[in-house]
């Protein structure tokens, strides 16, 4: 590992106006520290941002919930407001990593989460994110964890998070602090596309931090499900992973909201499935449809073609069970 | 000597009582000194810089950046590490090493990880940032081979390594039923939880070298470093209390150790080296990738009259491992008409060393996945079709066993686990969105011994203390041998002291082919009578606690003799003739019973497994064994490793992959997320049973051995159990989502 | 005991201070800013109880309590435990008596080689005072997940958590028995 500076902020201000192109904030460390040791990220210095008063999660006038960056995973997946409004987000944080990884990870620390494609882990690999311009070994290499959606000539490496998936299904808007102020990103318009520019990952630019991340307002009654596949019981990322929440009219499906993980560039929110669930019965033909759709654009190489038929099977699981649910709390409320 | 029915173990009070780790408090508080955590004074480390293409040449080295950063005292390559020599690499002369190339011996690279450099500093920050900064520049040579998986070459046979009786071929092209597959398994890691690890420090300005090692054979590393270092074996030794495990890859010496007691004797101060994660996947050891064809020929009654077992594992370019898969075949069933083969391929990767039941366990997943295809061609209970197949002898041998009860084993297990509940119909237990799979499979592994030495000195404090230069590597080692001499000498378990893994100690075995147990005890009872035969003399000699008795009329209790009148303990009879101890020197080596008898351990596993079809997920839900072991010792500690094994075993049969990059032979998962091995929610019920036949014929505490066995059989019963559910049968390891998902 | 010339010597100019309690005891220490908390552990302060498995967060044997919680030491630079309270193995018996979890990983058999056990004990003893975290044997294997034991005494790990919750619920209500003695 290299030798950097190190320094802790004791304002968002100072923190955003301070640090230089080459520094790197540091929360829970632990994409950071892992990929700093690897010799993938070489910072010249490390600003520690655990001080920073950013911890809250606080109901907003409107309904939604505001989170605060340095909130940590296993925080936020019990937090009573969490566990009842958005059992989604609490499942999706559970779902990820281990126990002590939830304790360290923040909530933005998540979202700047760096993909686990090998290729970019390893710094003698070609690898277009890590190395502008010097290829990717992944795509006519090893890509059995790689992205069928989303990805680029230059990129096919998969976002990892599981909160993530969750965030696009739910809505959120992304709060940052830079030099020139406070701004907000809708979640979904955060993270870019790998297109040419694979190492440009999301819409934060230099000394911006990631203040807050608010979720939209609760989606009632409603019910969902995350559901993550994967090889072993646990402490694996996702081969494929879905987030769905669906509010039912009668026997019919009100509003879907459906995202997918482990399968694309990004964390994938699956649009067109969503309208075409809209008004539907909720019957499996339904969520098999929605399960096509959401897959219809999707690209396989060598390794991951079975990516395909695993999504569409976490998406129909994950709404039969998110429509059960929804069910459920209908019967309850009638 | 033969026939040992007349144990004095017969009917023991400690041993094969629950016993709990006489070393647990140290591992527990966290007192317990593993090699990497050791510290000596003045010491410097150690940072190996890989290799990072696998086939090729080091062109050149730019050392200037590395060599200017703060710490960094010297850094070793294939120009200026001094020239040693090789191991003459020989099991029986005990100096086996695991990779017998030196490290650092010319510029040729064979494999992506093989040391091109070793940075030493004085911190270890300082020696990792260092080992980042050093430059090197590759020659690509064309034709790397990956695996043999990519391959379709046909390696080099290994004559020593097969075996034939009666005409397989013809039995096979003649018999009415035949089963004709081809398996493969991918290369493991042993994934131990402890990286390989050196502390070398010289003394006496070099004439004398200490090494801490993490190793399952403090001698053979002694050995062999003695033959590299040109030492005589009197001046180098080796230590290794507490070893994070080895599956077998700390068997034998690796180049890292080599090149940190090379630095340490050019720097002159002590060098500790801990290899990174990934080093230790590519430099540390791996079982080989395989590829076995079974060719089984059957009566309609299932009566087999051909087996042909026919293998290829992987090798190195710079040494020769053989992974003898067929090498449990010849014994498992009665069959007069069988041959097995082994072929060996060199590829790109570290060389492959013996992984937890090395060979029979891969064999056996081949041979015990093609019994449940006959079973299915024939439309017979597998259970049945082993049954009917039962080698009363050995028939690889024709010598009786000394012991086997594995119909016993298949009949018990088989009625806990419910195996007349299964419907056989391909599908036809369901639970929810599950379906529900039976499988079973049989296991064996040899039962081995060595020669072994060990001494016990009975001390005056009341103390006992026994010394053997085995190993305990989380087997329970440093337990059973003091339950051993507490059995004889009554002394209790607090007062006594183990010491293990140390070359100054009496000369100890390997901790590895399930051999530990048997073959050290019986040199620890040997050593254990030889210090109370000693006592007795001193307590029936001139001014003895007993002077003027008979040593043959006094009885041995609780730490004391009594003559039928009086009752007076070691300590006292020590006391009484003014000595502060009294030593016993004891040996074993297997005797003529190998040529009696044939020895091997024996088991069933039935596995349930759930699978859901809606989302290609598969979960081992229950694993229901019954081991014929011999006596446990220890019984908790002998059933801790057979569930571990269990464990394993779901890994190797669901899960466990080295990905070598076809293009150019890297390996691509080197580390612990990547490379999937289960954990906790993987666990699944697991019930253990162990048979308590002691096999005395073996040696006189009946003790067989239980490292290995827990393991082989595992894969095969859960491919079976899949085939129940599914109706695919998977002939490759491990069984990945894709596979299943080509199943639907 | 301590050896760390070496440290003084060779990489002063980048050194920072840290403040933080270790096992109960305070604790100031000059660190590279570079170094890991679970490196500062084994070679700067020759607590070789907590242990390094991966490095990178994958296995957990590395695992300690910094104020209270769970963390990877080996993704946890030493710096950022400034003020923080950090607890090792070494720290899990107190009065030489050992932690209700230590108790039953004995009588359990709850490992083999030992070397994962410290994150096993660290997490499991985190685990048995977190509320969150469901009492059933899947909600603690769920939990545990993030300690791999490649000897695989999962059961045994299984039952010895389970049955340090009995000693852990007792202590912790004689406890609060005793608090609110106190505050009576």
């Amino acid at each position: 590992m290299r030798t950097f500076a190190y320094s802790r902020a004791d304002s968002v201000e100072r923190a955003a106006h301070a640090t230089t192109p080459t520094a790197a904030f540091v929360a829970g460390g632990t994409t950071l520290l892992d990929l700093v040791k690897l010799d993938v990220m070489q910072p010249s210095e490390l600003v520690d941002i655990n001080a920073l008063p950013l911890k809250q999660v606080e109901w907003l006038d409107d309904g939604r919930l505001k989170v605060g960056a340095l909130v940590t995973n296993t925080d936020l997946a019990h937090h009573p407001a969490v566990k009842q409004h958005y059992p989604l987000l609490s499942e999706a944080l559970l779902a990820g990593a281990s126990t002590q990884l939830r304790n360290m990870a923040t909530t933005a620390g998540n979202v700047m989460q760096r993909t686990r494609c090998p290729y970019f882990r390893d710094p003698s690999a070609a690898c277009n994110k890590r190395h502008p311009g010097s290829g990717c070994d992944a795509r006519d290499g090893l890509n059995r964890m790689h992205a069928v959606l989303g990805g680029s000539e230059a990129c096919i490496a998969v976002h990892p998070s599981d909160m993530c998936v969750a965030m696009a299904a739910l809505g959120a808007t992304l709060t940052l602090e830079g030099p020139d102020g406070e701004r907000e990103v809708p979640f979904g318009e955060f993270h870019r596309l790998p297109g040419d520019t694979p190492h440009i990952e999301h819409d934060l630019a230099d000394g911006e931090l990631i203040t807050a991340i608010t979720l939209d307002a609760p989606l009632a009654p409603a019910g969902s499900h995350y559901l993550k596949l994967r090889d072993r019981a646990s402490y694996e990322f996702a081969l494929a992973s879905c987030a769905a929440q669906v509010a039912l009219d009668g026997d019919s499906i009100g509003t879907a909201r459906l995202a997918l993980g482990g399968v694309a560039t990004k964390p994938w929110r699956c649009a067109e499935a969503e309208a075409a669930l809209a008004g539907q019965p909720a019957t499996l033909e339904s969520f098999e449809r929605a399960a096509e759709i959401a897959l219809a654009d999707a690209e396989p190489r060598e390794h991951n073609a079975f990516k395909i038929p695993l999504a569409r099977q976490a998406i129909v699981r994950a709404l039969r069970e998110a429509a059960r649910l929804a069910g459920t709390t209908q019967e309850e409320q009638a | 000597m033969n026939d040992m029915t007349q144990s004095a173990f017969a009917n023991p009070r400690v041993i094969g009582q629950r016993t709990p780790r006489v070393d647990g408090e140290y591992k527990l508080t966290g007192k317990a000194g593993y090699t990497g955590e050791l510290h000596a004074e003045n010491m410097l480390y150690g940072y190996p810089v890989p290799a990072t293409i696998a086939h090729g040449e080091l062109e050149s080295l730019d050392l200037d950046e590395a060599l200017a950063m703060p710490g960094v005292v010297e850094i070793f390559h294939h120009r200026n590490f001094p020239k040693l020599h090789r191991s003459p690499n020989s099991m029986g002369h005990g100096d086996q090493v695991s990779e017998v190339r030196l490290p650092f011996e010319d510029e040729r690279i064979y494999y992506h990880g093989q040391y091109i450099a070793l940075v030493v500093a004085e911190t270890f920050e300082q020696a990792r940032a260092a080992a980042y900064r050093v430059g090197a520049r590759y020659r690509h040579a064309e034709g790397a081979v990956p695996s043999l998986l990519d391959s379709d070459a046909e390696g080099t046979l290994i004559d020593s390594a097969g075996s034939s009786r009666g005409d397989p071929e013809s039995a096979f092209s003649g018999a009415e039923v035949q089963v004709d597959a081809t398996y493969h398994i991918a290369a493991e890691s042993h994934l131990q939880m402890e990286m390989h690890a050196t502390l070398a420090e010289w003394r006496e300005n070099g004439a004398r070298l200490v090494v801490h090692e993490s190793t399952q054979g403090v001698f053979y590393q002694r050995n062999a470093m003695a033959r590299i270092f040109d030492l005589a074996q009197e001046n180098l030794e080796v230590i290794s209390h507490y070893i994070g495990s080895g599956f077998g890859n700390k068997l034998f010496m690796w180049p890292h150790a080599v090149a940190t007691a090379g630095a340490a004797r050019e720097l002159g101060r002590p060098v500790k080296v801990v290899l990174p994660r990934q080093q230790d996947m590519t430099g540390g050891g791996n079982r080989p990738a395989s590829r076995q064809r079974i060719r089984l020929g059957a009566d309609r009654e299932g009566r087999l009259s051909s087996v042909i077992h026919d293998s290829m594992t992987e090798t190195s370019l710079v040494d020769q491992y053989i992974d003898a898969c067929g090498s449990a075949t010849p014994s498992f069933y009665a069959c007069d008409n069988l041959s097995t083969s082994q072929r060996i391929l060199p590829v790109n990767h570290g060389t492959p060393c013996p992984m937890r039941a090395p060979g029979e366990v891969s064999g056996i997943f081949a041979l015990e996945t093609a019994m449940d295809e006959l079973a299915v061609e024939l439309g017979m209970d597998p259970v049945e079709l082993r049954l009917k197949n039962y080698a009363e002898q050995d028939p690889a041998s024709g010598l009786p066993w000394s012991s086997k009860h594995l119909d016993e084993c298949m009949k018990r297990a088989a009625k806990r686990f419910g195996w007349d509940q299964r419907d056989p119909g391909i599908g036809a237990m369901r639970d929810g969105d599950e379906i529900i799979g039976y499988g079973m499979a049989t296991c064996t592994w040899f039962a081995g011994r060595q020669p072994c030495e060990a001494r016990v000195e009975l001390r005056a404090d009341g103390t006992l203390f026994v010394a053997c230069g085995t190993q305990d590597i989380g087997t329970g080692t440093y337990t059973i041998v003091a339950q051993t001499v507490a059995e004889l000498t009554g002394v209790p378990l607090a007062q006594i002291e183990v010491k293990l893994g140390e070359t100054s100690l009496p000369a100890g075995p390997l901790s590895g082919g399930s051999m530990a147990t048997a073959t050290t005890l019986p040199a620890v009872a040997a050593a254990a009578r030889d210090a109370l035969a000693a006592l007795k003399e001193v307590a029936t000699g001139s001014g003895g606690a007993f002077e003027g008795g008979e040593a043959d009329s006094l009885s041995v209790a609780d730490g004391a003799f009594n003559d039928g009148q009086r009752t007076v303990s070691f300590a006292d009879v020590l006391e009484t003739s003014r000595l502060a101890s009294v030593n016993g020197q004891g040996s074993a080596a297997p005797g003529d019973e190998q040529n009696q008898y044939s020895f091997r351990s024996f088991g069933a596993h039935f596995v349930e497994v759930r699978y859901d079809p809606g989302i290609s997920r598969v979960r081992v839900a229950r694993v229901v064994s019954t081991m014929d072991i011999g006596r446990a010792i220890n019984p908790p500690t002998a059933r801790n490793q057979v569930e571990g094994g269990i464990v394993m075993g779901i890994g190797m049969g669901l899960f466990e992959k080295l990905d070598y990059d076809p293009r150019d032979a890297r390996l691509v998962n080197g580390n612990v997320a990547d490379y999937i091995v289960p954990v906790h929610a993987d666990a699944p019920e697991i019930d253990v049973e162990m048979l308590d036949y002691p096999d005395f014929k073996f040696n006189e505490f009946g003790a067989r051995g239980v490292g290995e066995i827990g393991l082989t059989g595992i894969a095969p019963a859960i491919s079976n159990a899949l085939y129940h559910a599914t109706g695919k049968r998977h002939r490759d390891l491990p069984i990945t989502i894709e596979a299943l998902l080509a199943g639907q | 005991m301590m050896d760390d010339s070496a440290h003084s010597q060779h990489s002063r100019e980048s050194q920072q201070t840290l403040n933080f309690t270790l096992n109960g005891e305070a604790m100031t220490l000059e660190v590279a800013p570079n170094a890991v908390l679970l490196d500062v552990l084994r070679e700067q302060l020759h607590l070789g109880g907590t242990k390094k498995g991966c490095d990178h967060g994958q296995c957990g044997a590395c695992t300690v309590h910094v104020d209270g919680q769970a963390m990877n030491s080996c993704l946890r630079l030493a710096v950022m435990c400034e003020g923080q309270h950090v607890t090792t193995v070494e720290g899990l018996a107190h009065d030489g008596e050992l932690h209700p979890v230590q108790q039953s990983f004995l009588e359990c058999d709850a490992y083999q080689c030992g070397y994962c056990t410290s994150g096993q004990m660290m997490s499991a003893s985190a685990l048995l005072a977190d509320g969150r975290i469901g009492r059933d044997d899947a909600s603690v294997k769920e939990a545990m997940s993030g300690n791999i034991c490649r000897c695989g005494a999962y059961k045994n790990i299984l039952e010895a958590i389970q049955q340090a919750r009995l000693a852990y619920d007792a202590t912790a209500e004689r406890g609060t028995a005793g608090r609110q003695e106190g505050a009576a």
